[in-house]
């Protein structure tokens, strides 16, 4: 059983959100990373189907700066076996359709079983690698997966809709799965898990290594992210400030003015 | 710029308001001079629906129907729209950002090779250009995104704009599309079991979020407050995901939609989904150290501060004013 899993590294939850000069992006100089909440929960699913499997691979993949290698080390102590870095500025330029283009050259060369990737990235919100990979990979998809059984080589997941409602597929393999948060507990990284990965490889490809040369990147882009603002501020909240003790004060009268007090 | 195809989703027999909200969209564009607006209806024995679609505004409806498509099946829905776009040629797919449309538009943005943008919350012709506008960061920050490529497929965040209520003069067509083999295959729906908590009712709700960052803080600093004020305890996702509390005291798109008197959110950001589920509250309180936290914006009253500060100084004040203390 060979699972691919696709992993972002994007800015820690709590990093401080500053527009960059050229208002594109955000400032991500001397902030804090992280794997994307969401490849968190498919690397722990993966490492589960794999354990439930009694054998096989577990590749972690990233696109990204050398800033990427951490979080590669870190899914290496959390169990993964192996790790492929896609180091190349042309590749971070890409945007949602050259990353699954990239991802689709790799799991072409290893011929996974499973992929699984996150629903979305905490960053971005595009929600558009996953789909569009199985894509070009001519395999089945579904998103928002909340749950994941193994049957007569099938797989079927349960998926989450609106509301509480959930619809269970079943897909052929290979198959690409993308998760939701909150279908597994994840694991952390063991001080063990931390000293065995030191021995495990992380692999580099460029985007020509790839076979994408001048296919992947800013020139080959079909979206522009123009410009990144904070949101125009509408009439908003009335905002109490103050000592605590006022503050508290003002928030019982307005109970009180509700009736609920 | 062409024509643009609003791709539909039919819900319990019915044109989703989400749908009738992309028709205002694309009608807003053809007005501006994008090009014509046509719809593609999918499913089994939707006749009814793609009659009305083309009422309401939907132009041509091109009418993908039979039992193939009596459940959701994302290969039988790209094919579908493979055919419509055979048919139809368009420059422009809108789609909604629900569960289907999450699902399906990628593919199709990846199978057309063009240019895909998620979750826009507007679309809007600027000197005769298509312009998406979309927050990312969970709302922290609006982004606006050009295409670059024809097809646009773009998906749109429910509740973006009022569904399109005027009439215009539409036709249905038959579509026909084969379905070649299908990889994956709808077994059922269902719905979690509700247990414990039954949020919808209760008058008073006090949320905590991540920002509460720990579970035992929830019985130590949230449950009290919602106690003192004879209310319940609710929270966001990541608190349910991370195993702090169970399900049922989830609010939001995936969890309860509430709309009590009073709504107490303490350490919660304000992202769409956790909005749409108690946005419609009378009266919201949000309490958050970021002063620029997008739950602001739909708040009454709000507090910039620790709330490990104002929650417990807040709840020894209300059990004061019961004659509590
Ligand atoms: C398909 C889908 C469905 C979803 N469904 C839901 C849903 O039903 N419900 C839901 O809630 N989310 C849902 N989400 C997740 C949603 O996108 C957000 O990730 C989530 O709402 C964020 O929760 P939060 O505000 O608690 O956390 P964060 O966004 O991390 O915010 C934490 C906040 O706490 C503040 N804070 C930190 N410490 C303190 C302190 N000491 N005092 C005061 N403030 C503090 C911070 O400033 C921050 O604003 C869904 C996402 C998707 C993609
Ligand atoms: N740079 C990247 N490297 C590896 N995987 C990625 C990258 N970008 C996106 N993905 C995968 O695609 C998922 C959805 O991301 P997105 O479409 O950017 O919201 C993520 O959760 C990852 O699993």
């Amino acid at each position: 059983m060979k699972i691919m899993v696709c992993l972002k590294q994007v800015p820690h939850q709590d990093a401080r959100l500053d527009v960059r000069a050229d208002g594109t992006w955000i400032q991500e100089d001397n902030i804090k990373f992280e794997i994307n909440s969401y490849d968190t929960y498919g690397l722990e699913e993966a490492l589960r189907m794999k354990d439930a499997a009694g054998s096989g691979e577990v590749i972690v993949v990233s696109i990204g700066p050398d800033r990427v290698t951490q979080s590669l080390r870190t899914a290496l102590g959390m169990g993964a076996d192996r790790a492929i870095h896609v180091k190349d500025p042309e590749a971070d330029a890409a945007d949602a359709l050259g990353s699954a283009k990239l991802l689709a050259a790799i799991a072409k060369a290893e011929s996974p079983d499973v992929i699984f990737t996150g629903l979305m990235s905490d960053d971005g919100n595009a929600a558009s690698v996953g789909p569009m990979l199985a894509e070009l990979l001519g395999i089945p998809s579904t998103t928002s997966v909340m749950k994941v059984e193994k049957a007569n080589g099938a797989l079927t997941v349960e998926r989450e809709l609106e509301g509480g409602a959930l619809e269970v597929v079943e897909l052929q393999r290979p198959c690409l799965l993308a998760v939701q948060t909150g279908i597994n507990q994840v694991r952390y990284a063991s001080l063990k898990g931390i000293m065995a990965a030191k021995k495990k490889p992380i692999e580099t490809r460029s985007v020509a290594d790839l076979g994408l040369a001048g296919k992947v990147g800013a020139a080959a882009n079909k979206v522009k992210i123009e410009k990144i603002a904070p949101p125009p501020k509408g009439k908003g909240a009335e905002m109490v400030t103050g000592p605590t003790a006022d503050v508290v004060g003002r928030l019982v009268s307005k109970i009180k003015e509700l009736g609920l007090l | 710029m062409g024509t643009i195809l609003v791709i539909a989703e039919i819900q319990n027999g019915k044109v989703r308001e989400a749908s009738l909200e992309l028709v205002s969209f694309a009608r807003r564009l053809a007005g501006a001079g994008y090009g014509e607006v046509k719809s593609l209806v999918i499913g089994s024995g939707v006749h009814g629906a793609a009659e009305e679609l083309a009422k309401q505004g939907g132009g041509e409806v091109l009418l993908a129907d039979g039992p193939a498509f009596a459940n959701y099946n994302v290969g039988a829905f790209a094919q579908a729209v493979r055919a419509a776009v055979a048919a139809a040629r368009p420059s422009l797919l809108l789609l909604s950002n629900t569960p289907v449309g999450w699902d399906v538009a990628p593919r199709i943005a990846a199978a057309l090779d063009g240019a895909f943008v998620s979750d826009c919350f507007n679309l809007e012709l600027e000197g005769g250009k298509l312009v998406c506008h979309r927050r990312v960061f969970n709302g922290k920050l609006d982004a606006r995104v050009a295409p670059l490529a024809e097809p646009v497929v773009a998906t749109v965040q429910p509740g973006a704009t009022p569904a399109f209520n005027g009439t215009a003069d539409g036709k249905v067509t038959k579509l026909e599309v084969s379905l070649g083999e299908l990889k994956s295959k709808f077994v059922a729906t269902r719905i979690a079991e509700k247990k414990g908590v039954d949020l919808s009712k209760a008058e008073i709700i006090v949320s905590g979020g991540r920002g509460v960052g720990a579970p035992e803080k929830f019985p130590e600093v949230i449950q009290p407050l919602a106690d003192a004020l004879g209310g319940a305890m609710g929270a966001s996702r990541p608190v349910v995901d991370a195993g702090w509390l169970p399900h049922e005291y989830q609010v939001g798109s995936s969890g309860q939609v509430v709309t009590p008197k009073l709504y107490i959110a303490a350490g919660i950001s304000g992202a769409i989904q956790h909005l749409v589920g108690m946005k419609n509250s009378n009266f919201i309180i949000a309490i958050n150290k970021d002063a620029d936290a997008p739950i602001f914006e739909v708040a009454n009253l709000g507090v910039v501060g620790d709330l490990f500060e104002i929650v417990p100084a807040l709840t020894k004040a209300v059990k004061e004013a019961k004659g509590q203390a």
